[in-house]
């Protein structure tokens, strides 16, 4: 089982350091992705381990053996590098360019044979350009000729390969062909790849562990679950996303929700309560949040898509476990909120018995005469599932004197004109 | 998940059919400088007929000549033999070799470097052989050196010498930047071309001499020129054929070269060192004939393919034919009045190297 160990590494451009107590160790079988923003390093990372930039501090080993000491040819038996770009000067056909990835193994006097065109021909198939291989390269669109490089990286039979942003020309159905015939690759001939991804999803879905780098450090390293994380997006890539398992691929998969740039906008003084449920709250609370509206929400049952994005927007919420009913302690803190709440705000909610008790806190506030506006979307008949409860409740809203609107943008105009109001 | 594509329309048989498709075009070739090798040293203010001239060749190779059944002794024959062997046969050779030697220099460059418009003089070879001739007719240095006259042999040193200066300004450590090698070549030929422009001013008389060899010419060239240049451009010929496989590798830029296992420290060394060499061989024979290092690569690349494989030998060969025939051009057409050679390279190789271009473009639309 080959074996790759990257010990204490230390790079420089010039006198810029660009990589820095870079330690890992990787086995045959493992396919890592490497993470992290522009200019964090991955690409220089791959070019050390490729024997292209030699670092400073620190050693490469594969098998034990420096790769710095090795000489090419022997190198390039055993890592293949998948670079970003590749140029061809001259017109050369995508086999010609295939049959170069022999060049380790052909002797120095020797030319290719039978064989090596077999292994080409092989690699060429696998990445389904074998019907291309007459073809000039420079005539070849981006995501064939990446087609062609990883193929050549396969001629090779290398135990290492190294790619970076593999997949980053091809359309999707290629993209999951090649990264599925890598992943076979891996497990089946025993091959370490190291692949550097942008895509967060498509890392995951292939990923058996990730490093994640910053600034040129390793800033997480493990497993997937552990790397691509809630609090290491918003660390290093200053976003605040959603990180969840797939139900059918069961992958993890990632959401970018806002950037988390330091606001430079002076939150408005308005406070603003919102109920909502099953999702409808998604789009209102992100229109408000953007336009610094204080937020509050309640009562949202854990797990549902609402109470996700206001927890990753760190807006304050009264919650309940489940799939539960609202308890009564859980009605009270969210009148308590609303209490707090210059205007309340209630979405297009669909409404069983669980939720009931949110409309009942929505007149509660009407009838202390705060500023009430209802998004009526979907007629309520609809969306009432408690046999008439709901739509009794709603009626009582509407005579009461809540203002109902039909989206978003009309919620955002009353508010407006409210927080302008109290401005002055 | 993976789909096989089995529209086998070129299939693995064909590829190998290009090795047979590269032997024909060498067979090709060398028929061709043969025939005009053969036209060459025919054409001249005295004719000679064909099967006279290869039959006064033949009869002069040792061991062949036995085979050569007894040939007519009579006065025309021996006056035909002395202009054969003494006047153009050397001539031609020394032409054919010079041809070799600039192609070829102009192929390795244009690879090393990435470069189109790289030829064998980008690296300061030119300037550096120009100024060393300048020196020996501007001081009027009459002297020579196991057959090799002062101007071929201040030439080869200049030229040598330039390099040397290039290649120790661009190196860092072992490694040998090759953007920085041209960028210096440019500079160190300004210079140098400064100094050769001031030398210029103050002949007087001999100008006439130094213009002459600047534009090139096979005038001074003996059987002793190319008695010493022959090995030198003939060795380096089969070193650079050698390296030809790892030649088209480094087309595809020194990073992607390395990790496909090309030692390219090592093959730049190599390669600018034989290049050099040969060049300034070349130049020391000829003086600075332009156009073949640049424009016969480019032809040959259009009609072979850019494989170093076949690209070396065409180019080399298609590199003598037609600086013979250049030279041959520029020694009868304005009879006896001789030209500088580098004049018929471009005007003859300029239309021929466009039209190729063109057609190219037309096909490739």
């Amino acid at each position: 089982m080959v074996k790759l160990n990257i010990n204490d590494v230390d790079c420089f451009y010039g006198s810029v350091k660009v990589l820095e107590n870079i330690v890992f160790s990787v086995e045959g079988g493992e396919f890592v992705g490497i993470l992290g923003p522009n200019g964090s390093g991955k690409t220089t990372l791959l070019k050390t381990i490729g024997r292209i930039l030699k670092p400073q501090i620190g050693t490469i080993l594969l098998d034990d053996i420096d790769v710095y000491i090795m000489k090419a040819m022997e190198v390039a038996k055993n890592i293949a590098v998948v670079p970003q770009d590749t140029s061809v000067a001259f017109d050369f056909t995508a086999l010609d360019l295939v049959l170069m990835g022999r060049n380790p193994h052909i002797g120095f006097f020797e030319t290719e044979n039978e064989k090596d065109i077999a292994i080409s021909k092989k690699s060429m198939e696998l990445t389904n350009i074998w019907n291309l291989a007459d073809r000039n390269v420079s005539e070849l669109s981006g995501g064939e000729k990446q087609r062609v490089i990883i193929a050549r990286a396969l001629a090779q039979d290398p135990k290492v390969m190294l790619l970076d942003e593999p997949t980053s020309h091809l359309d999707i159905n290629y993209q999951i062909e090649m990264m599925d015939l890598l992943k076979e690759l891996c497990k089946k001939e025993g091959l370490i790849i190291l692949a550097v991804f942008h895509d967060f999803n498509l890392a995951a879905r292939y990923c058996d562990s990730a490093i994640l780098l910053s600034k040129g450090k390793i800033a997480s390293i493990g497993s997937l679950d552990a790397v691509l994380n809630k609090e290491n997006l918003q660390k290093i890539f200053h976003v605040n996303a959603i990180v969840k398992q797939h139900p059918l691929t069961s992958s993890l998969y990632v959401v970018p929700l806002s950037t988390s740039k330091p606001e430079t906008v002076r939150p408005k003084n308005l406070t603003v309560h919102v109920v909502c449920g099953g999702g409808t709250g998604v789009s209102l609370i992100r229109t408000l949040s953007k336009h610094n509206y204080r937020l509050t929400t309640g009562v949202l049952n854990v797990l549902d898509s609402d109470y996700d994005v206001v927890s990753t927007l760190g807006i304050p919420v009264v919650s309940e476990a489940p799939f539960s009913e609202i308890t009564e302690e859980s009605h009270r803190a969210n009148l308590n909120k609303i209490d707090n709440a210059k205007a309340v705000v209630l979405s297009n909610t669909p409404f069983g018995y669980g939720n009931l008790k949110n409309l009942e806190a929505v007149i509660a506030s009407l009838e202390k005469g705060v500023t009430t506006i209802v998004v009526d979307k979907t007629p309520i008949q609809e969306r009432d599932f408690t046999g008439g409860k709901a739509q009794a409740l709603y009626m009582e809203l509407k005579d009461k004197g809540a203002i109902f609107v039909k989206n978003c943008d009309h919620v955002l105009s009353i508010l407006d004109t409210l927080e302008s109001k109290i401005g002055k | 998940m993976v789909t096989w594509n089995m529209r086998n329309k070129s299939g693995e048989k064909d590829y190998f059919k290009r090795f047979v498709r590269w032997k024909i075009i060498i067979i090709f070739l060398v028929l061709a400088l043969i025939l005009t090798i053969t036209f060459a040293v025919t054409i001249g203010p005295k004719q000679i007929p064909p099967m006279d001239a290869w039959k006064i060749i033949v009869k002069n190779i040792p061991f062949l000549g036995n085979l050569v059944g007894d040939v007519s002794t009579g006065v025309d024959y021996s006056v035909n033999q002395s202009i054969v062997l003494q006047i153009r046969l050397p001539r031609i050779i020394a032409a054919s070799m010079v041809g070799v030697a600039l192609a070829v220099s102009g192929v390795v460059l244009q690879g090393l470097l990435r470069n189109p418009m790289a030829d064998p003089y980008v690296i300061g070879i030119s300037a550096g052989a120009a100024l060393g001739a300048s020196i020996v007719i501007g001081f009027g240095i009459g002297f020579s050196f196991l057959g090799i006259d002062a101007i071929q042999l201040m030439a080869l040193l200049g030229g040598l010498i330039t390099v040397f200066v290039v290649y120790n300004i661009a190196r860092i450590g072992p490694r040998i930047p090759m953007l920085t090698v041209l960028l210096a070549g440019i500079a160190i030929t300004s210079f140098l071309s400064a100094i050769i422009s001031f030398i210029m001013i103050t002949l007087g008389e001999s100008l006439h001499a130094l213009v002459f060899w600047l534009f090139g010419s096979f005038t001074l060239s003996s059987w002793d020129n190319v008695v010493v240049a022959m090995p030198f451009i003939i060795i380096g010929l089969i070193v650079i054929v050698i390296f030809s496989r790892q030649l088209n590798i480094m087309l595809l830029g020194e990073d992607e070269a390395q990790q496909l296992g090309v030692d390219i420290e090592k093959l730049k060394k190599i390669m600018l060192v034989v290049a050099s060499l040969i060049t300034a061989v070349a130049v020391s024979i000829s003086g600075i004939i332009g156009f073949i290092g640049l424009i016969i690569p480019h032809i040959a690349r259009i009609l072979v393919g850019p494989d170093h494989r076949i690209l070396v030998p065409s180019s080399a060969l298609a590199g003598a034919i037609i600086l013979v025939l250049c030279d041959t051009a520029a020694r009868t057409i304005m009879d006896p009045v001789e030209l500088p050679v580098g004049v018929f390279t471009a005007f003859f190789g300029v239309p021929f190297f466009l039209y190729l271009l063109r057609k190219k473009k037309a096909i490739a639309m």
